[in-house]
């Protein structure tokens, strides 16, 4: 199965003065689930857009199965795409918009009439067949969109920040179905969104772009806890990103000053030497917040708590330590209650990340 | 009863709703309501037995469905070339497609005449044929080409305004080309087109100028009217005539309102996307460009017989130049003067008092507000001709006798101008969010002091559109002020008519230019000063 599907090279686009794509290179598994992502304006529409055969690149190639589709019309791509507006045809009813492409392409009637109910049947919306897409809810929008690309059995389905519509917790449900659909139909599947918990969740791999250019591609995991640097760290998740200098290298232990205080690193693969300056991302949650002063062992620091908000499932608090301001999250305070005052904190040195050079910018 | 407290309480404001309202009924419902009253019951049941009116129902019938057909399907191509393909010329064919909009609309018939008629540049001199275009063709072809610009300015909105996506998605399941614009693009049109048709055939329907011209002895409803009080002295006739033509387009201008306008697909999708079109294929871009192109050159046309004509001794037989005509319109030539003074008195008038109203009926609630509403609409529907004949009948005799005066004149091109400027405004209202309003009545300001102080800033565009539109309609119109002229108020699309119908073309021509200069000077003014924010012709 993990075989390269899609494969793009170098992809160049201007929008008259705008370079919305700067050479962007990706390979993409068969099967796969992969998240262009990023803040908007970032390319990732015009990625997809250009994927699906709306937009001529100006250089670069596009490969679907090994075949090169620059100059492929859009239909003859079988990369099908559902749009951010979902784009129903409001003159149809939703059984004549999910039916459209198979009519079109002159499938026979019965055909179409199987296809259509099979389609309808697996994404819940039977029995919404003579509505116009006017007199459905938001979410049976977003699954009739779904439907009329899913029956034309595509062989990449292209999504387009498709649940930004709908309301937070709907949301969350379509994001958990849409990831077990696209498992068990086993669909290449190319996913746009500017939400990044939504990236995580979903993707077996995820691009990070930022002004025309692709960023970072890796596996959720590595994106989160191995961002290349302080533009993914902020952008994916929350991050304390803290400057310092590299003091003292043993091996994988690094030793890094961070003005008032020394923390020890130990990540594989680093490649830094002693006094070059370096950013460390620490995820809010890998922090211990304690309230006694004595556990000032190893990777502890002093702090005081300026404020805290309260979320349910954990209690996130802004620590000032030295002249800094240190985010800790506290799953579970059901029965630690919220603390004031003076605290110590500490990281373990493997859950502190080092970012390859001082702050950078994407380009 | 809370509503009436609340408007005693602000003098200022009930001033206002009176004032307004007052000259609502006067001057807009009372014209009509005579139209009606002042024949007798008679005078309308004989309608069936008068041969020369059933031939005008019949005649205008037929040119309703004909123009409108022609001028609608040309709007729809123009609409569709300049949006949708990637023709050359394209933005020429866009200011051709606009010009017309801004001309007196006999021009076009005037124009033919001297190009085609029966001593015509074209057909008798460049064709040697003798051929006449008087009749009912050439008026077919005048109106499709005097209307036909109305149609695409409606349906050049409605092409743009459907989502992109719609025809991306439709592209990414295998429809292009023709089925892509069968199945996608046309279906989704298909309620702007008709909405544009009804429009145009409210301006068919009510066409005097063109009629009057090129027509002939094919006469319609509003030229039998004409000719009723011109002939016979019959105003009685005029008037039953008139109100024949009232209700169909009334009930024409009901269904477009409120009927096309609800089921109509227009979505509007915050996010404005960059749309790359496919290319048309090869035959069908040639063939809407060769299209276009044709009826641009029948637009110019229109335009360099008028000038041409305007330097010429005598068109069709004396072709030697002459500066004679060009200066006669400015020795003696009181209509010009007329027509540009009443105009701009118009114009202003018209423009404070559709925006008034479009602030009280938007912002206020008052008793009868929603009949506000509907009155100051009401005009838009209302044949020019109907229009003058309600006013001849209201104004030229006791207990309001404005015979003569150049108060009749302005006071009809204020009335039958003010729903446009009152439609501008009230979509500009719409825009600007009450909560600023609001914020001023909270710190203390009263009902007209936020209009003053707040909103009437905002709405200075508007304004400003609402004056051109009616300035340029009043300057232009012939219908309304026909039956109001005497010599003493005689505008110059009044002396144009009269001298095309005695052959003087060369001095039509001149003062036909005259207003034309006038148009295009002040919408070149106005787009210099007020630039793309300004909103013509809101319909």
């Amino acid at each position: 199965m993990s075989k390269l599907h899609i494969k793009i090279d170098k992809a160049s686009k201007s929008f008259g003065p705008v370079e919305a794509l700067k050479g962007v290179s990706i390979e993409i598994l068969r099967g796969s689930f992969t998240t262009f992502l990023g803040p908007s304006g970032c390319g990732k529409t015009t990625m997809l857009r250009t994927i699906a055969g709306f937009y001529n690149l100006d250089s670069g190639d596009i490969y679907i199965s090994g075949r090169l589709i620059n100059d492929v019309p859009s239909h003859q791509r079988n990369a099908i795409m559902v749009f951010q507006d979902y784009a129903l045809f409001p003159h149809m009813n939703i059984g004549a918009n999910i039916a459209y492409g198979l009519k079109i392409n002159k499938v026979p009637q019965e055909e179409i009439r199987k296809r259509v109910a099979r389609t309808v049947q697996y994404l819940g919306i039977e029995g919404l067949e003579s509505r116009s897409p006017g007199q459905i809810s938001g979410g049976q929008q977003q699954r009739t969109a779904l439907a009329r690309a899913l029956v034309m059995e595509p062989e990449v389905l292209l999504l387009d920040e498709p649940l930004s519509n709908l309301d937070a917790k709907l949301r969350m449900n379509i994001r958990a179905e849409l990831r077990q659909l696209q498992k068990r139909l086993g669909i290449t599947t190319i996913y746009v969104t500017h939400d990044q918990a939504e990236a995580l969740a979903l993707s077996d791999q995820i691009a990070v772009m930022s002004k025309g250019q692709v960023i970072q591609i890796g596996s959720p995991w590595d994106i989160y806890y191995k961002p290349k640097n302080m533009f993914v760290a902020d952008f994916v998740g929350t991050a304390n990103l803290v400057p310092g200098i590299v003091t003292e290298k043993n091996g994988r232990a690094v030793t890094v000053d961070i003005d008032d205080a020394k923390l020890r690193v130990d990540e594989p693969n680093l490649e830094v030497q002693p006094g070059e300056q370096v950013t460390l991302c620490i995820r809010p949650e890998t922090i211990q917040l304690s309230v006694s002063e004595a556990a000032g062992g190893q990777n502890s620091l002093q702090g005081i708590i300026t404020n805290h908000i309260f979320e349910g499932a954990l209690v996130r608090y802004w620590v000032e330590v030295g002249k800094r301001e240190i985010i800790v999250d506290v799953f579970d305070p059901s029965d630690k209650g919220i603390f004031t005052g003076k605290v110590t904190l500490s990281v373990h040195p493997n859950k502190v990340h080092v970012l390859s050079s001082l702050p950078q910018e994407s380009n | 009863m809370k509503e009436r407290s609340k408007l005693l309480r602000e003098p200022l404001l009930l001033a206002t709703v009176l004032v307004i309202g007052i000259c609502l009924i006067l001057f807009v419902l009372y014209p009509i309501v005579r139209v009606f009253t002042y024949p007798t019951l008679k005078d309308f049941v004989e309608v069936p037995r008068n041969i020369r009116y059933l031939r005008a129902i019949r005649n205008s019938l037929l040119m309703v469905v004909l123009s409108t057909s022609t001028a609608t399907f040309f709007g729809f191509l123009f609409a569709y070339t300049v949006t949708r393909t990637d023709v050359p010329l394209k933005s020429v064919f866009k200011l051709i497609s606009i010009l017309p909009l801004f001309s007196p609309p006999f021009m076009v018939a005037f124009s033919y005449l001297m190009m085609f008629g029966k001593n015509g540049l074209i057909t008798a001199h460049l064709f040697g044929l003798r051929v006449s275009i008087l009749g009912w063709h050439g008026l077919w072809l005048s109106e499709t080409i005097a209307f036909f610009p109305v149609a695409t300015m409606v349906m050049e909105g409605v092409l743009q305004s459907i989502a992109p996506s719609l025809e991306y998605a439709g592209r990414n399941l295998g429809a292009t080309g023709f089925t892509l614009f069968r199945t996608v693009t046309f279906p989704l049109a298909r309620p702007g087109v008709a909405g544009a048709a009804l429009l145009v055939s409210i301006l068919i329907l009510a066409d005097f100028g063109n009629p009057i011209m090129i027509a002939g002895d094919f006469s319609v409803l509003a030229t039998e009217a004409w000719l009723r009080v011109e002939g016979w002295g019959d105003v009685s006739g005029a008037a039953v005539l008139s109100s024949m033509l009232l209700l169909p387009s009334l009930a024409i201008f009901l269904i477009q309102r409120y009927w096309v306008g609800r089921s109509s697909y227009i979505t509007i999708t915050g996010k404005p996307s960059q749309v790359e079109r496919e290319p048309t294929k090869w035959f069908i871009r040639w063939s809407l460009f060769g299209f276009c192109f044709l009826v641009s050159v029948m637009v110019i046309l229109v335009y360099v017989a008028l000038v041409a004509g305007a330097f010429v001794r005598g068109w069709g037989f004396d072709w030697t130049p002459t500066l004679e005509y060009i200066r006669s319109i400015f020795s003696r030539s009181p209509e010009l003067i007329h027509s540009l003074s009443f105009a701009v008195a118009a114009g202003i008038i018209s423009a404070v008092f559709s925006i008034t109203a479009s602030y009280l009926v938007s912002r206020k609630r008052f008793p009868l507000h929603k009949l506000m509403d509907f009155i100051c609409i009401l005009p838009a529907a209302l044949p020019g001709i109907f229009f003058g004949i309600g006013y001849s009948i209201a104004f030229t005799r006791p207990p309001i006798d404005l015979y003569g005066t150049a108060a009749i004149i302005i006071l009809s091109m204020i009335f039958w101008n003010i729903s446009m400027g009152y439609q501008t405004g009230i979509g500009a209202f719409q825009q600007i969010s009450p909560s600023l309003g609001e914020a001023a009545s909270n710190l203390g300001a009263g009902s007209m002091k936020i209009f003053r102080q707040i909103e009437a800033p905002l709405v200075k565009t508007s304004f400003f559109s609402a004056f051109i539109v009616s300035f340029i309609r009043a300057v232009t119109t012939l219908s309304v002020i026909v039956f109001l002229t005497t010599s003493s108020n005689a505008v110059a699309t009044f002396t144009i008519m009269n001298l095309v119908s005695d052959g003087f073309y060369g001095k039509a021509a001149a003062l036909t230019t005259a207003l034309l200069l006038i148009a295009f000077t002040v919408l070149g003014l106005a787009k210099l000063f007020i630039g793309k924010r300004m909103e013509l012709f809101k319909i």
